[in-house]
C-alpha cells in the first residue's frame, strides 16, 4: 500500500471540511478526485502535505506504514510526498535554481546519497527546464517571481521531475492552462508514470483526464467521497455536471 | 552629564600629541554636551544607561591577533587589538602613491583630514576626537589607481574600552578600496570612526563590516566629503551586538559627486542596533543613491534613521534613499524613519520604508520540497539581503561574506 486514508476527518479555523474520508492507493496507481467547488479537494491536498492550520480531527493517513500525521511538512516531503500547487507562491530573491538544488539534496540527504554538485545539479535541472518547455533563464529568476499562471504550473511539474517522489499530488494542475500548456503539463505527468509512483490528481474538470489517464475516479462532495469508479465516471461528469450529487445526497440520507 | 563622560572629559586633558590643538575644540564641544536621555532626538530609541556607568580597563600595549584570511582579497591589512597597532607598518609593502602612517605619528598629516568629514554633533564621534590616539593616516596620491584593497581590522577583546581613528585623504584622480572590519564578543565597548575625503574625479570603494558579538559596545561612523565628480561605493555590514550605534555622513561639497550606499543590518534574539545615515546635498548636481536592508530577531531592536538634506543652491540633485525590514518574530521591534529636508525646487527625491513579517505560506511551500524548515528561513534571510550582497563590486569580499551570513542566520533563528 502506498496510502491509505482512514475516516478522516479534518478542519481549517474550525470548520470541518473533510468529515469521514477513505481512500487506499496502491504503487503506481492514478486516482483521480473530481468534485463541485467547496467539496474540500485542495484541503486534502494541504492535509496530506501537513500545511499548518489543517487540523486533523479524527482518522489515520498511513503512507508506506508511516504515520504520515506525525511528520513534519518537510519530513512529508522528503519520505516521497509531492504537491503541486494551484497557486505557487512567489518568492523573491531565493533563485529557481537555488531551490531546487536545496531541495534535491535534501531528498538525496535523506536515501544516504552525496548532494550533487552545481555542475551536475545544473544539467539535471537543464535538461527537466527543456522537458516542461521553459526556457533556461527561468532557473535564475527568484521562485515563481513574475511567472505567468501556466509558467507556475510548468515550474511545480519541473520540481516533481526533479524530485523523483513516490506519491504525487497535482492540485487542480489544469486550471487556468490553455491547451498547448495543458499537454506540457500531462506530458511531463505521464513521463513520471513508470508503475511504481503513484498520483491523486485534483481537478474540477475533466478535461485534464483526457491527457493524464486515471486508474480510478473519486467523487468528493461536502468532505466524502460519494462514488467511485473507473474513468467512465469522468466522462459522466463531463456530461452531466456535478448537479446530480444533490440528488444523490437525498437518496443516501 | 554621566559618570562615565564625566571620566572620559578628565581623560582627555592627558592626550599629548600632533592633534591636541585639533582635539581641544572638540573637547570644548563635549564639555558642553548633555549626556543623551530618550528625550534626545537622536537617541530616541537607545538608551544609554549601560554606557553611562561602563568601568572598564584601557587597552594593553601588547597585543597580538591576525587579520581572518579572505580567499582572493589580496589585502594590504592593518591589523589592531583594542585600537593597539598589531602590524608594523614600516614593513608592509605598499602599492606606489599610497602611504600609510600610524595616527600619532608627528609626520602623519593627520589634520588634513580630522574633523573635515565628520560633523560635530555625533557625541561618541567627539569622544573619539578626544581620546583615539591610535590608528592610521592614509593618503592616496594623486592619480594612484590601487588596485590592492587596504584592509584594516580592529579586534575587541574582554573587559576592555577602546577608541580608533582612521583618516584617509583620496586625491585627484585617484581611486582605492578601504575595508574597515570590526569584530569581537568580549565584554567590551569601543568607538571607531573613519574619515574619508574624496578629490576631484576620485574613486572609493568603502567597505564597512561591524561584527561585533552579543557582549559588545561598539560607537563608530564613516564619514565621507565627496570633491567634485568623486564617486563613493560603500557598504555596511553590521551586526547587532550588545549595542551597536553606527552614524554615516555623506557631504556632497561639490558638485556631480556619486555616492551609492548599501547597508545591511542583522540582528540576533536580544540585539541593539542603530543605524543613523545622513546625505548632505551642498552643491547642485549631486547623485546619491542608498538602500539599508535589515532582519531583526526576536526581541532585538533595529534603528534606522535616514537623513537626506537637499540644501537650497543644490539643484539637480537625485536622491533615492529606501529600507526594508523583515522581522522574524512578533518579539522584535524596528523603528524607520526617513528624514527628508528639501529646500531646492528642481531636485528629484524618492524614498520609502517597509516592515514585513517572515511570509509562513513562503516557508511552507519550501518545506513541502523537502527542505527543513530552519534551512527555509535561512534562505529566505538570504533572498531578503541577497540583492545587494551581489552588488558589492569586490567579489572576493562577497564570497567571503556568503558563510558569515549563513552562520548569522541561524544564530538569529528564535529556537
Amino acid at each position: 500500500m502506498m496510502l491509505t486514508i482512514k475516516d478522516l476527518q479534518a478542519s481549517v479555523e474550525e470548520k470541518t471540511i473533510i468529515k469521514g474520508l477513505n481512500l487506499t492507493i496502491n504503487p503506481g496507481e492514478v486516482h483521480a478526485i473530481m468534485g463541485p467547488n467547496g467539496a474540500g479537494k485542495s484541503t486534502l491536498g494541504y492535509v496530506l502535505s501537513g500545511r499548518e492550520g489543517y487540523e486533523v480531527e479524527s482518522g489515520s493517513i498511513q503512507f508506506e506504514n508511516q504515520d504520515l500525521l506525525e511528520m513534519e511538512v518537510d519530513e512529508r516531503a522528503r519520505a516521497g510526498i509531492f504537491l503541486a500547487f494551484q497557486y505557487p507562491v512567489e518568492i523573491p530573491g531565493v533563485s529557481n535554481m537555488e531551490f531546487m538544488k536545496e531541495s534535491v539534496n535534501a531528498a538525496r540527504k535523506e536515501r544516504g546519497e552525496e548532494p550533487l554538485s552545481a555542475a551536475e545539479f545544473l544539467k539535471t535541472a537543464k535538461a527537466a527546464c527543456k522537458q516542461v518547455n521553459l526556457p533556461l533563464d527561468f532557473l535564475k529568476r527568484g521562485v515563481n517571481e513574475g511567472f505567468s499562471g501556466g509558467e507556475k504550473k510548468r515550474n511545480e511539474i519541473m520540481q516533481m521531475i526533479l524530485l523523483q517522489p513516490k506519491l504525487c499530488i497535482l492540485d487542480e494542475s489544469d486550471s487556468g492552462l490553455d491547451i498547448d500548456a495543458l499537454k506540457v503539463v500531462a506530458d511531463g505527468v505521464n513521463s513520471q508514470r513508470d508503475g511504481e509512483r503513484s498520483f491523486l490528481v485534483v481537478t474540477h474538470y475533466q478535461r485534464l483526464l483526457d491527457y493524464i489517464q486515471p486508474d480510478y475516479v473519486h467523487i468528493l462532495a461536502d468532505g466524502k467521497i460519494v462514488k467511485s469508479g473507473g474513468p467512465e465516471l469522468a466522462k459522466e461528469v463531463e456530461v452531466s455536471g456535478y448537479a446530480w450529487l444533490e440528488g444523490h445526497e437525498e437518496a443516501s440520507a | 552629564m554621566s559618570q562615565w563622560l564625566a571620566k572620559v572629559i578628565d581623560r582627555a586633558s592627558t592626550v599629548k600629541d600632533s592633534l591636541s590643538p585639533v582635539r581641544q575644540t572638540a573637547l570644548a564641544t563635549l564639555s558642553e554636551q548633555s549626556w543623551p536621555t530618550r528625550r534626545t532626538e537622536a537617541w530616541r530609541y537607545t538608551s544609554l544607561h549601560e554606557v553611562a556607568e561602563l568601568e572598564l580597563q584601557q587597552p594593553s600595549a601588547n597585543a597580538n591577533a591576525e587579520a581572518p584570511v579572505i580567499a582572493g582579497l589580496n589585502s594590504i591589512d592593518l591589523v589592531f587589538v583594542d585600537a593597539q597597532p598589531v602590524t608594523d607598518i614600516a614593513k608592509l609593502t605598499l602599492p606606489a602613491g599610497v602611504s600609510i602612517n600610524a595616527l600619532n605619528d608627528a609626520d602623519s598629516q593627520a589634520s588634513r583630514v580630522f574633523n573635515q568629514a565628520k560633523p560635530s554633533h555625533h557625541l561618541f564621534g567627539l569622544v573619539n576626537d578626544v581620546l583615539a590616539q591610535q590608528g592610521l593616516v592614509v593618503d592616496v596620491a594623486a592619480g594612484a589607481q590601487v588596485e590592492q584593497p587596504i584592509r584594516i581590522v580592529n579586534f575587541v577583546t574582554d573587559g576592555v574600552e577602546s577608541h580608533h581613528r582612521v583618516l584617509v585623504n583620496v586625491g585627484d584622480n585617484a581611486k582605492v578600496t578601504v575595508i574597515e572590519h570590526g569584530a569581537g564578543n568580549g565584554h567590551s565597548m569601543n568607538t571607531a570612526y573613519a574619515e574619508y575625503v574624496l578629490g576631484k574625479e576620485s574613486k572609493l570603494e568603502h567597505y564597512r563590516f561591524a561584527m561585533h558579538g552579543e557582549n559588545a559596545i561598539h560607537m563608530g561612523g564613516s564619514h565621507f566629503k565627496m570633491g567634485e565628480s568623486s564617486r563613493l561605493n560603500s557598504t555596511i555590514v553590521g551586526y547587532g551586538s550588545r549595542l551597536t550605534r553606527i552614524d554615516t555622513d555623506v557631504i556632497h561639497a561639490a558638485e556631480h559627486a556619486f555616492a551609492k550606499m548599501n547597508c545591511i543590518y542583522l540582528l540576533a534574539p536580544k540585539e541593539h542596533f542603530d543605524l543613523h545615515t545622513t546625505i548632505e546635498h551642498a552643491k547642485p548636481n549631486g547623485t546619491s543613491e542608498e538602500n539599508a536592508r535589515g532582519i531583526v530577531g526576536d526581541k532585538a531592536k533595529a534603528v534606522f534613521n535616514g537623513r537626506i538634506h537637499i540644501h537650497r543652491d543644490a539643484q539637480k540633485t537625485l536622491a533615492e534613499l529606501n529600507n526594508r525590514n523583515l522581522l522574524l518574530s512578533r518579539g522584535g521591534q524596528i523603528n524607520t524613519k526617513p528624514e527628508l529636508e528639501i529646500y531646492a525646487d528642481d531636485v528629484q527625491c524618492a524614498h520609502g520604508a517597509t516592515v514585513a513579517e517572515i511570509a509562513e505560506k513562503e516557508l511552507y511551500y519550501l518545506q513541502t520540497r523537502g527542505i527543513p524548515r530552519s534551512q527555509a528561513l535561512v534562505m529566505l534571510n538570504f533572498g531578503f539581503v541577497q540583492e545587494l550582497v551581489n552588488q558589492m563590486p569586490n567579489k572576493a569580499l562577497s564570497e567571503w561574506l556568503q558563510p558569515l551570513l549563513r552562520e548569522r542566520f541561524s544564530a538569529m533563528e528564535t529556537k
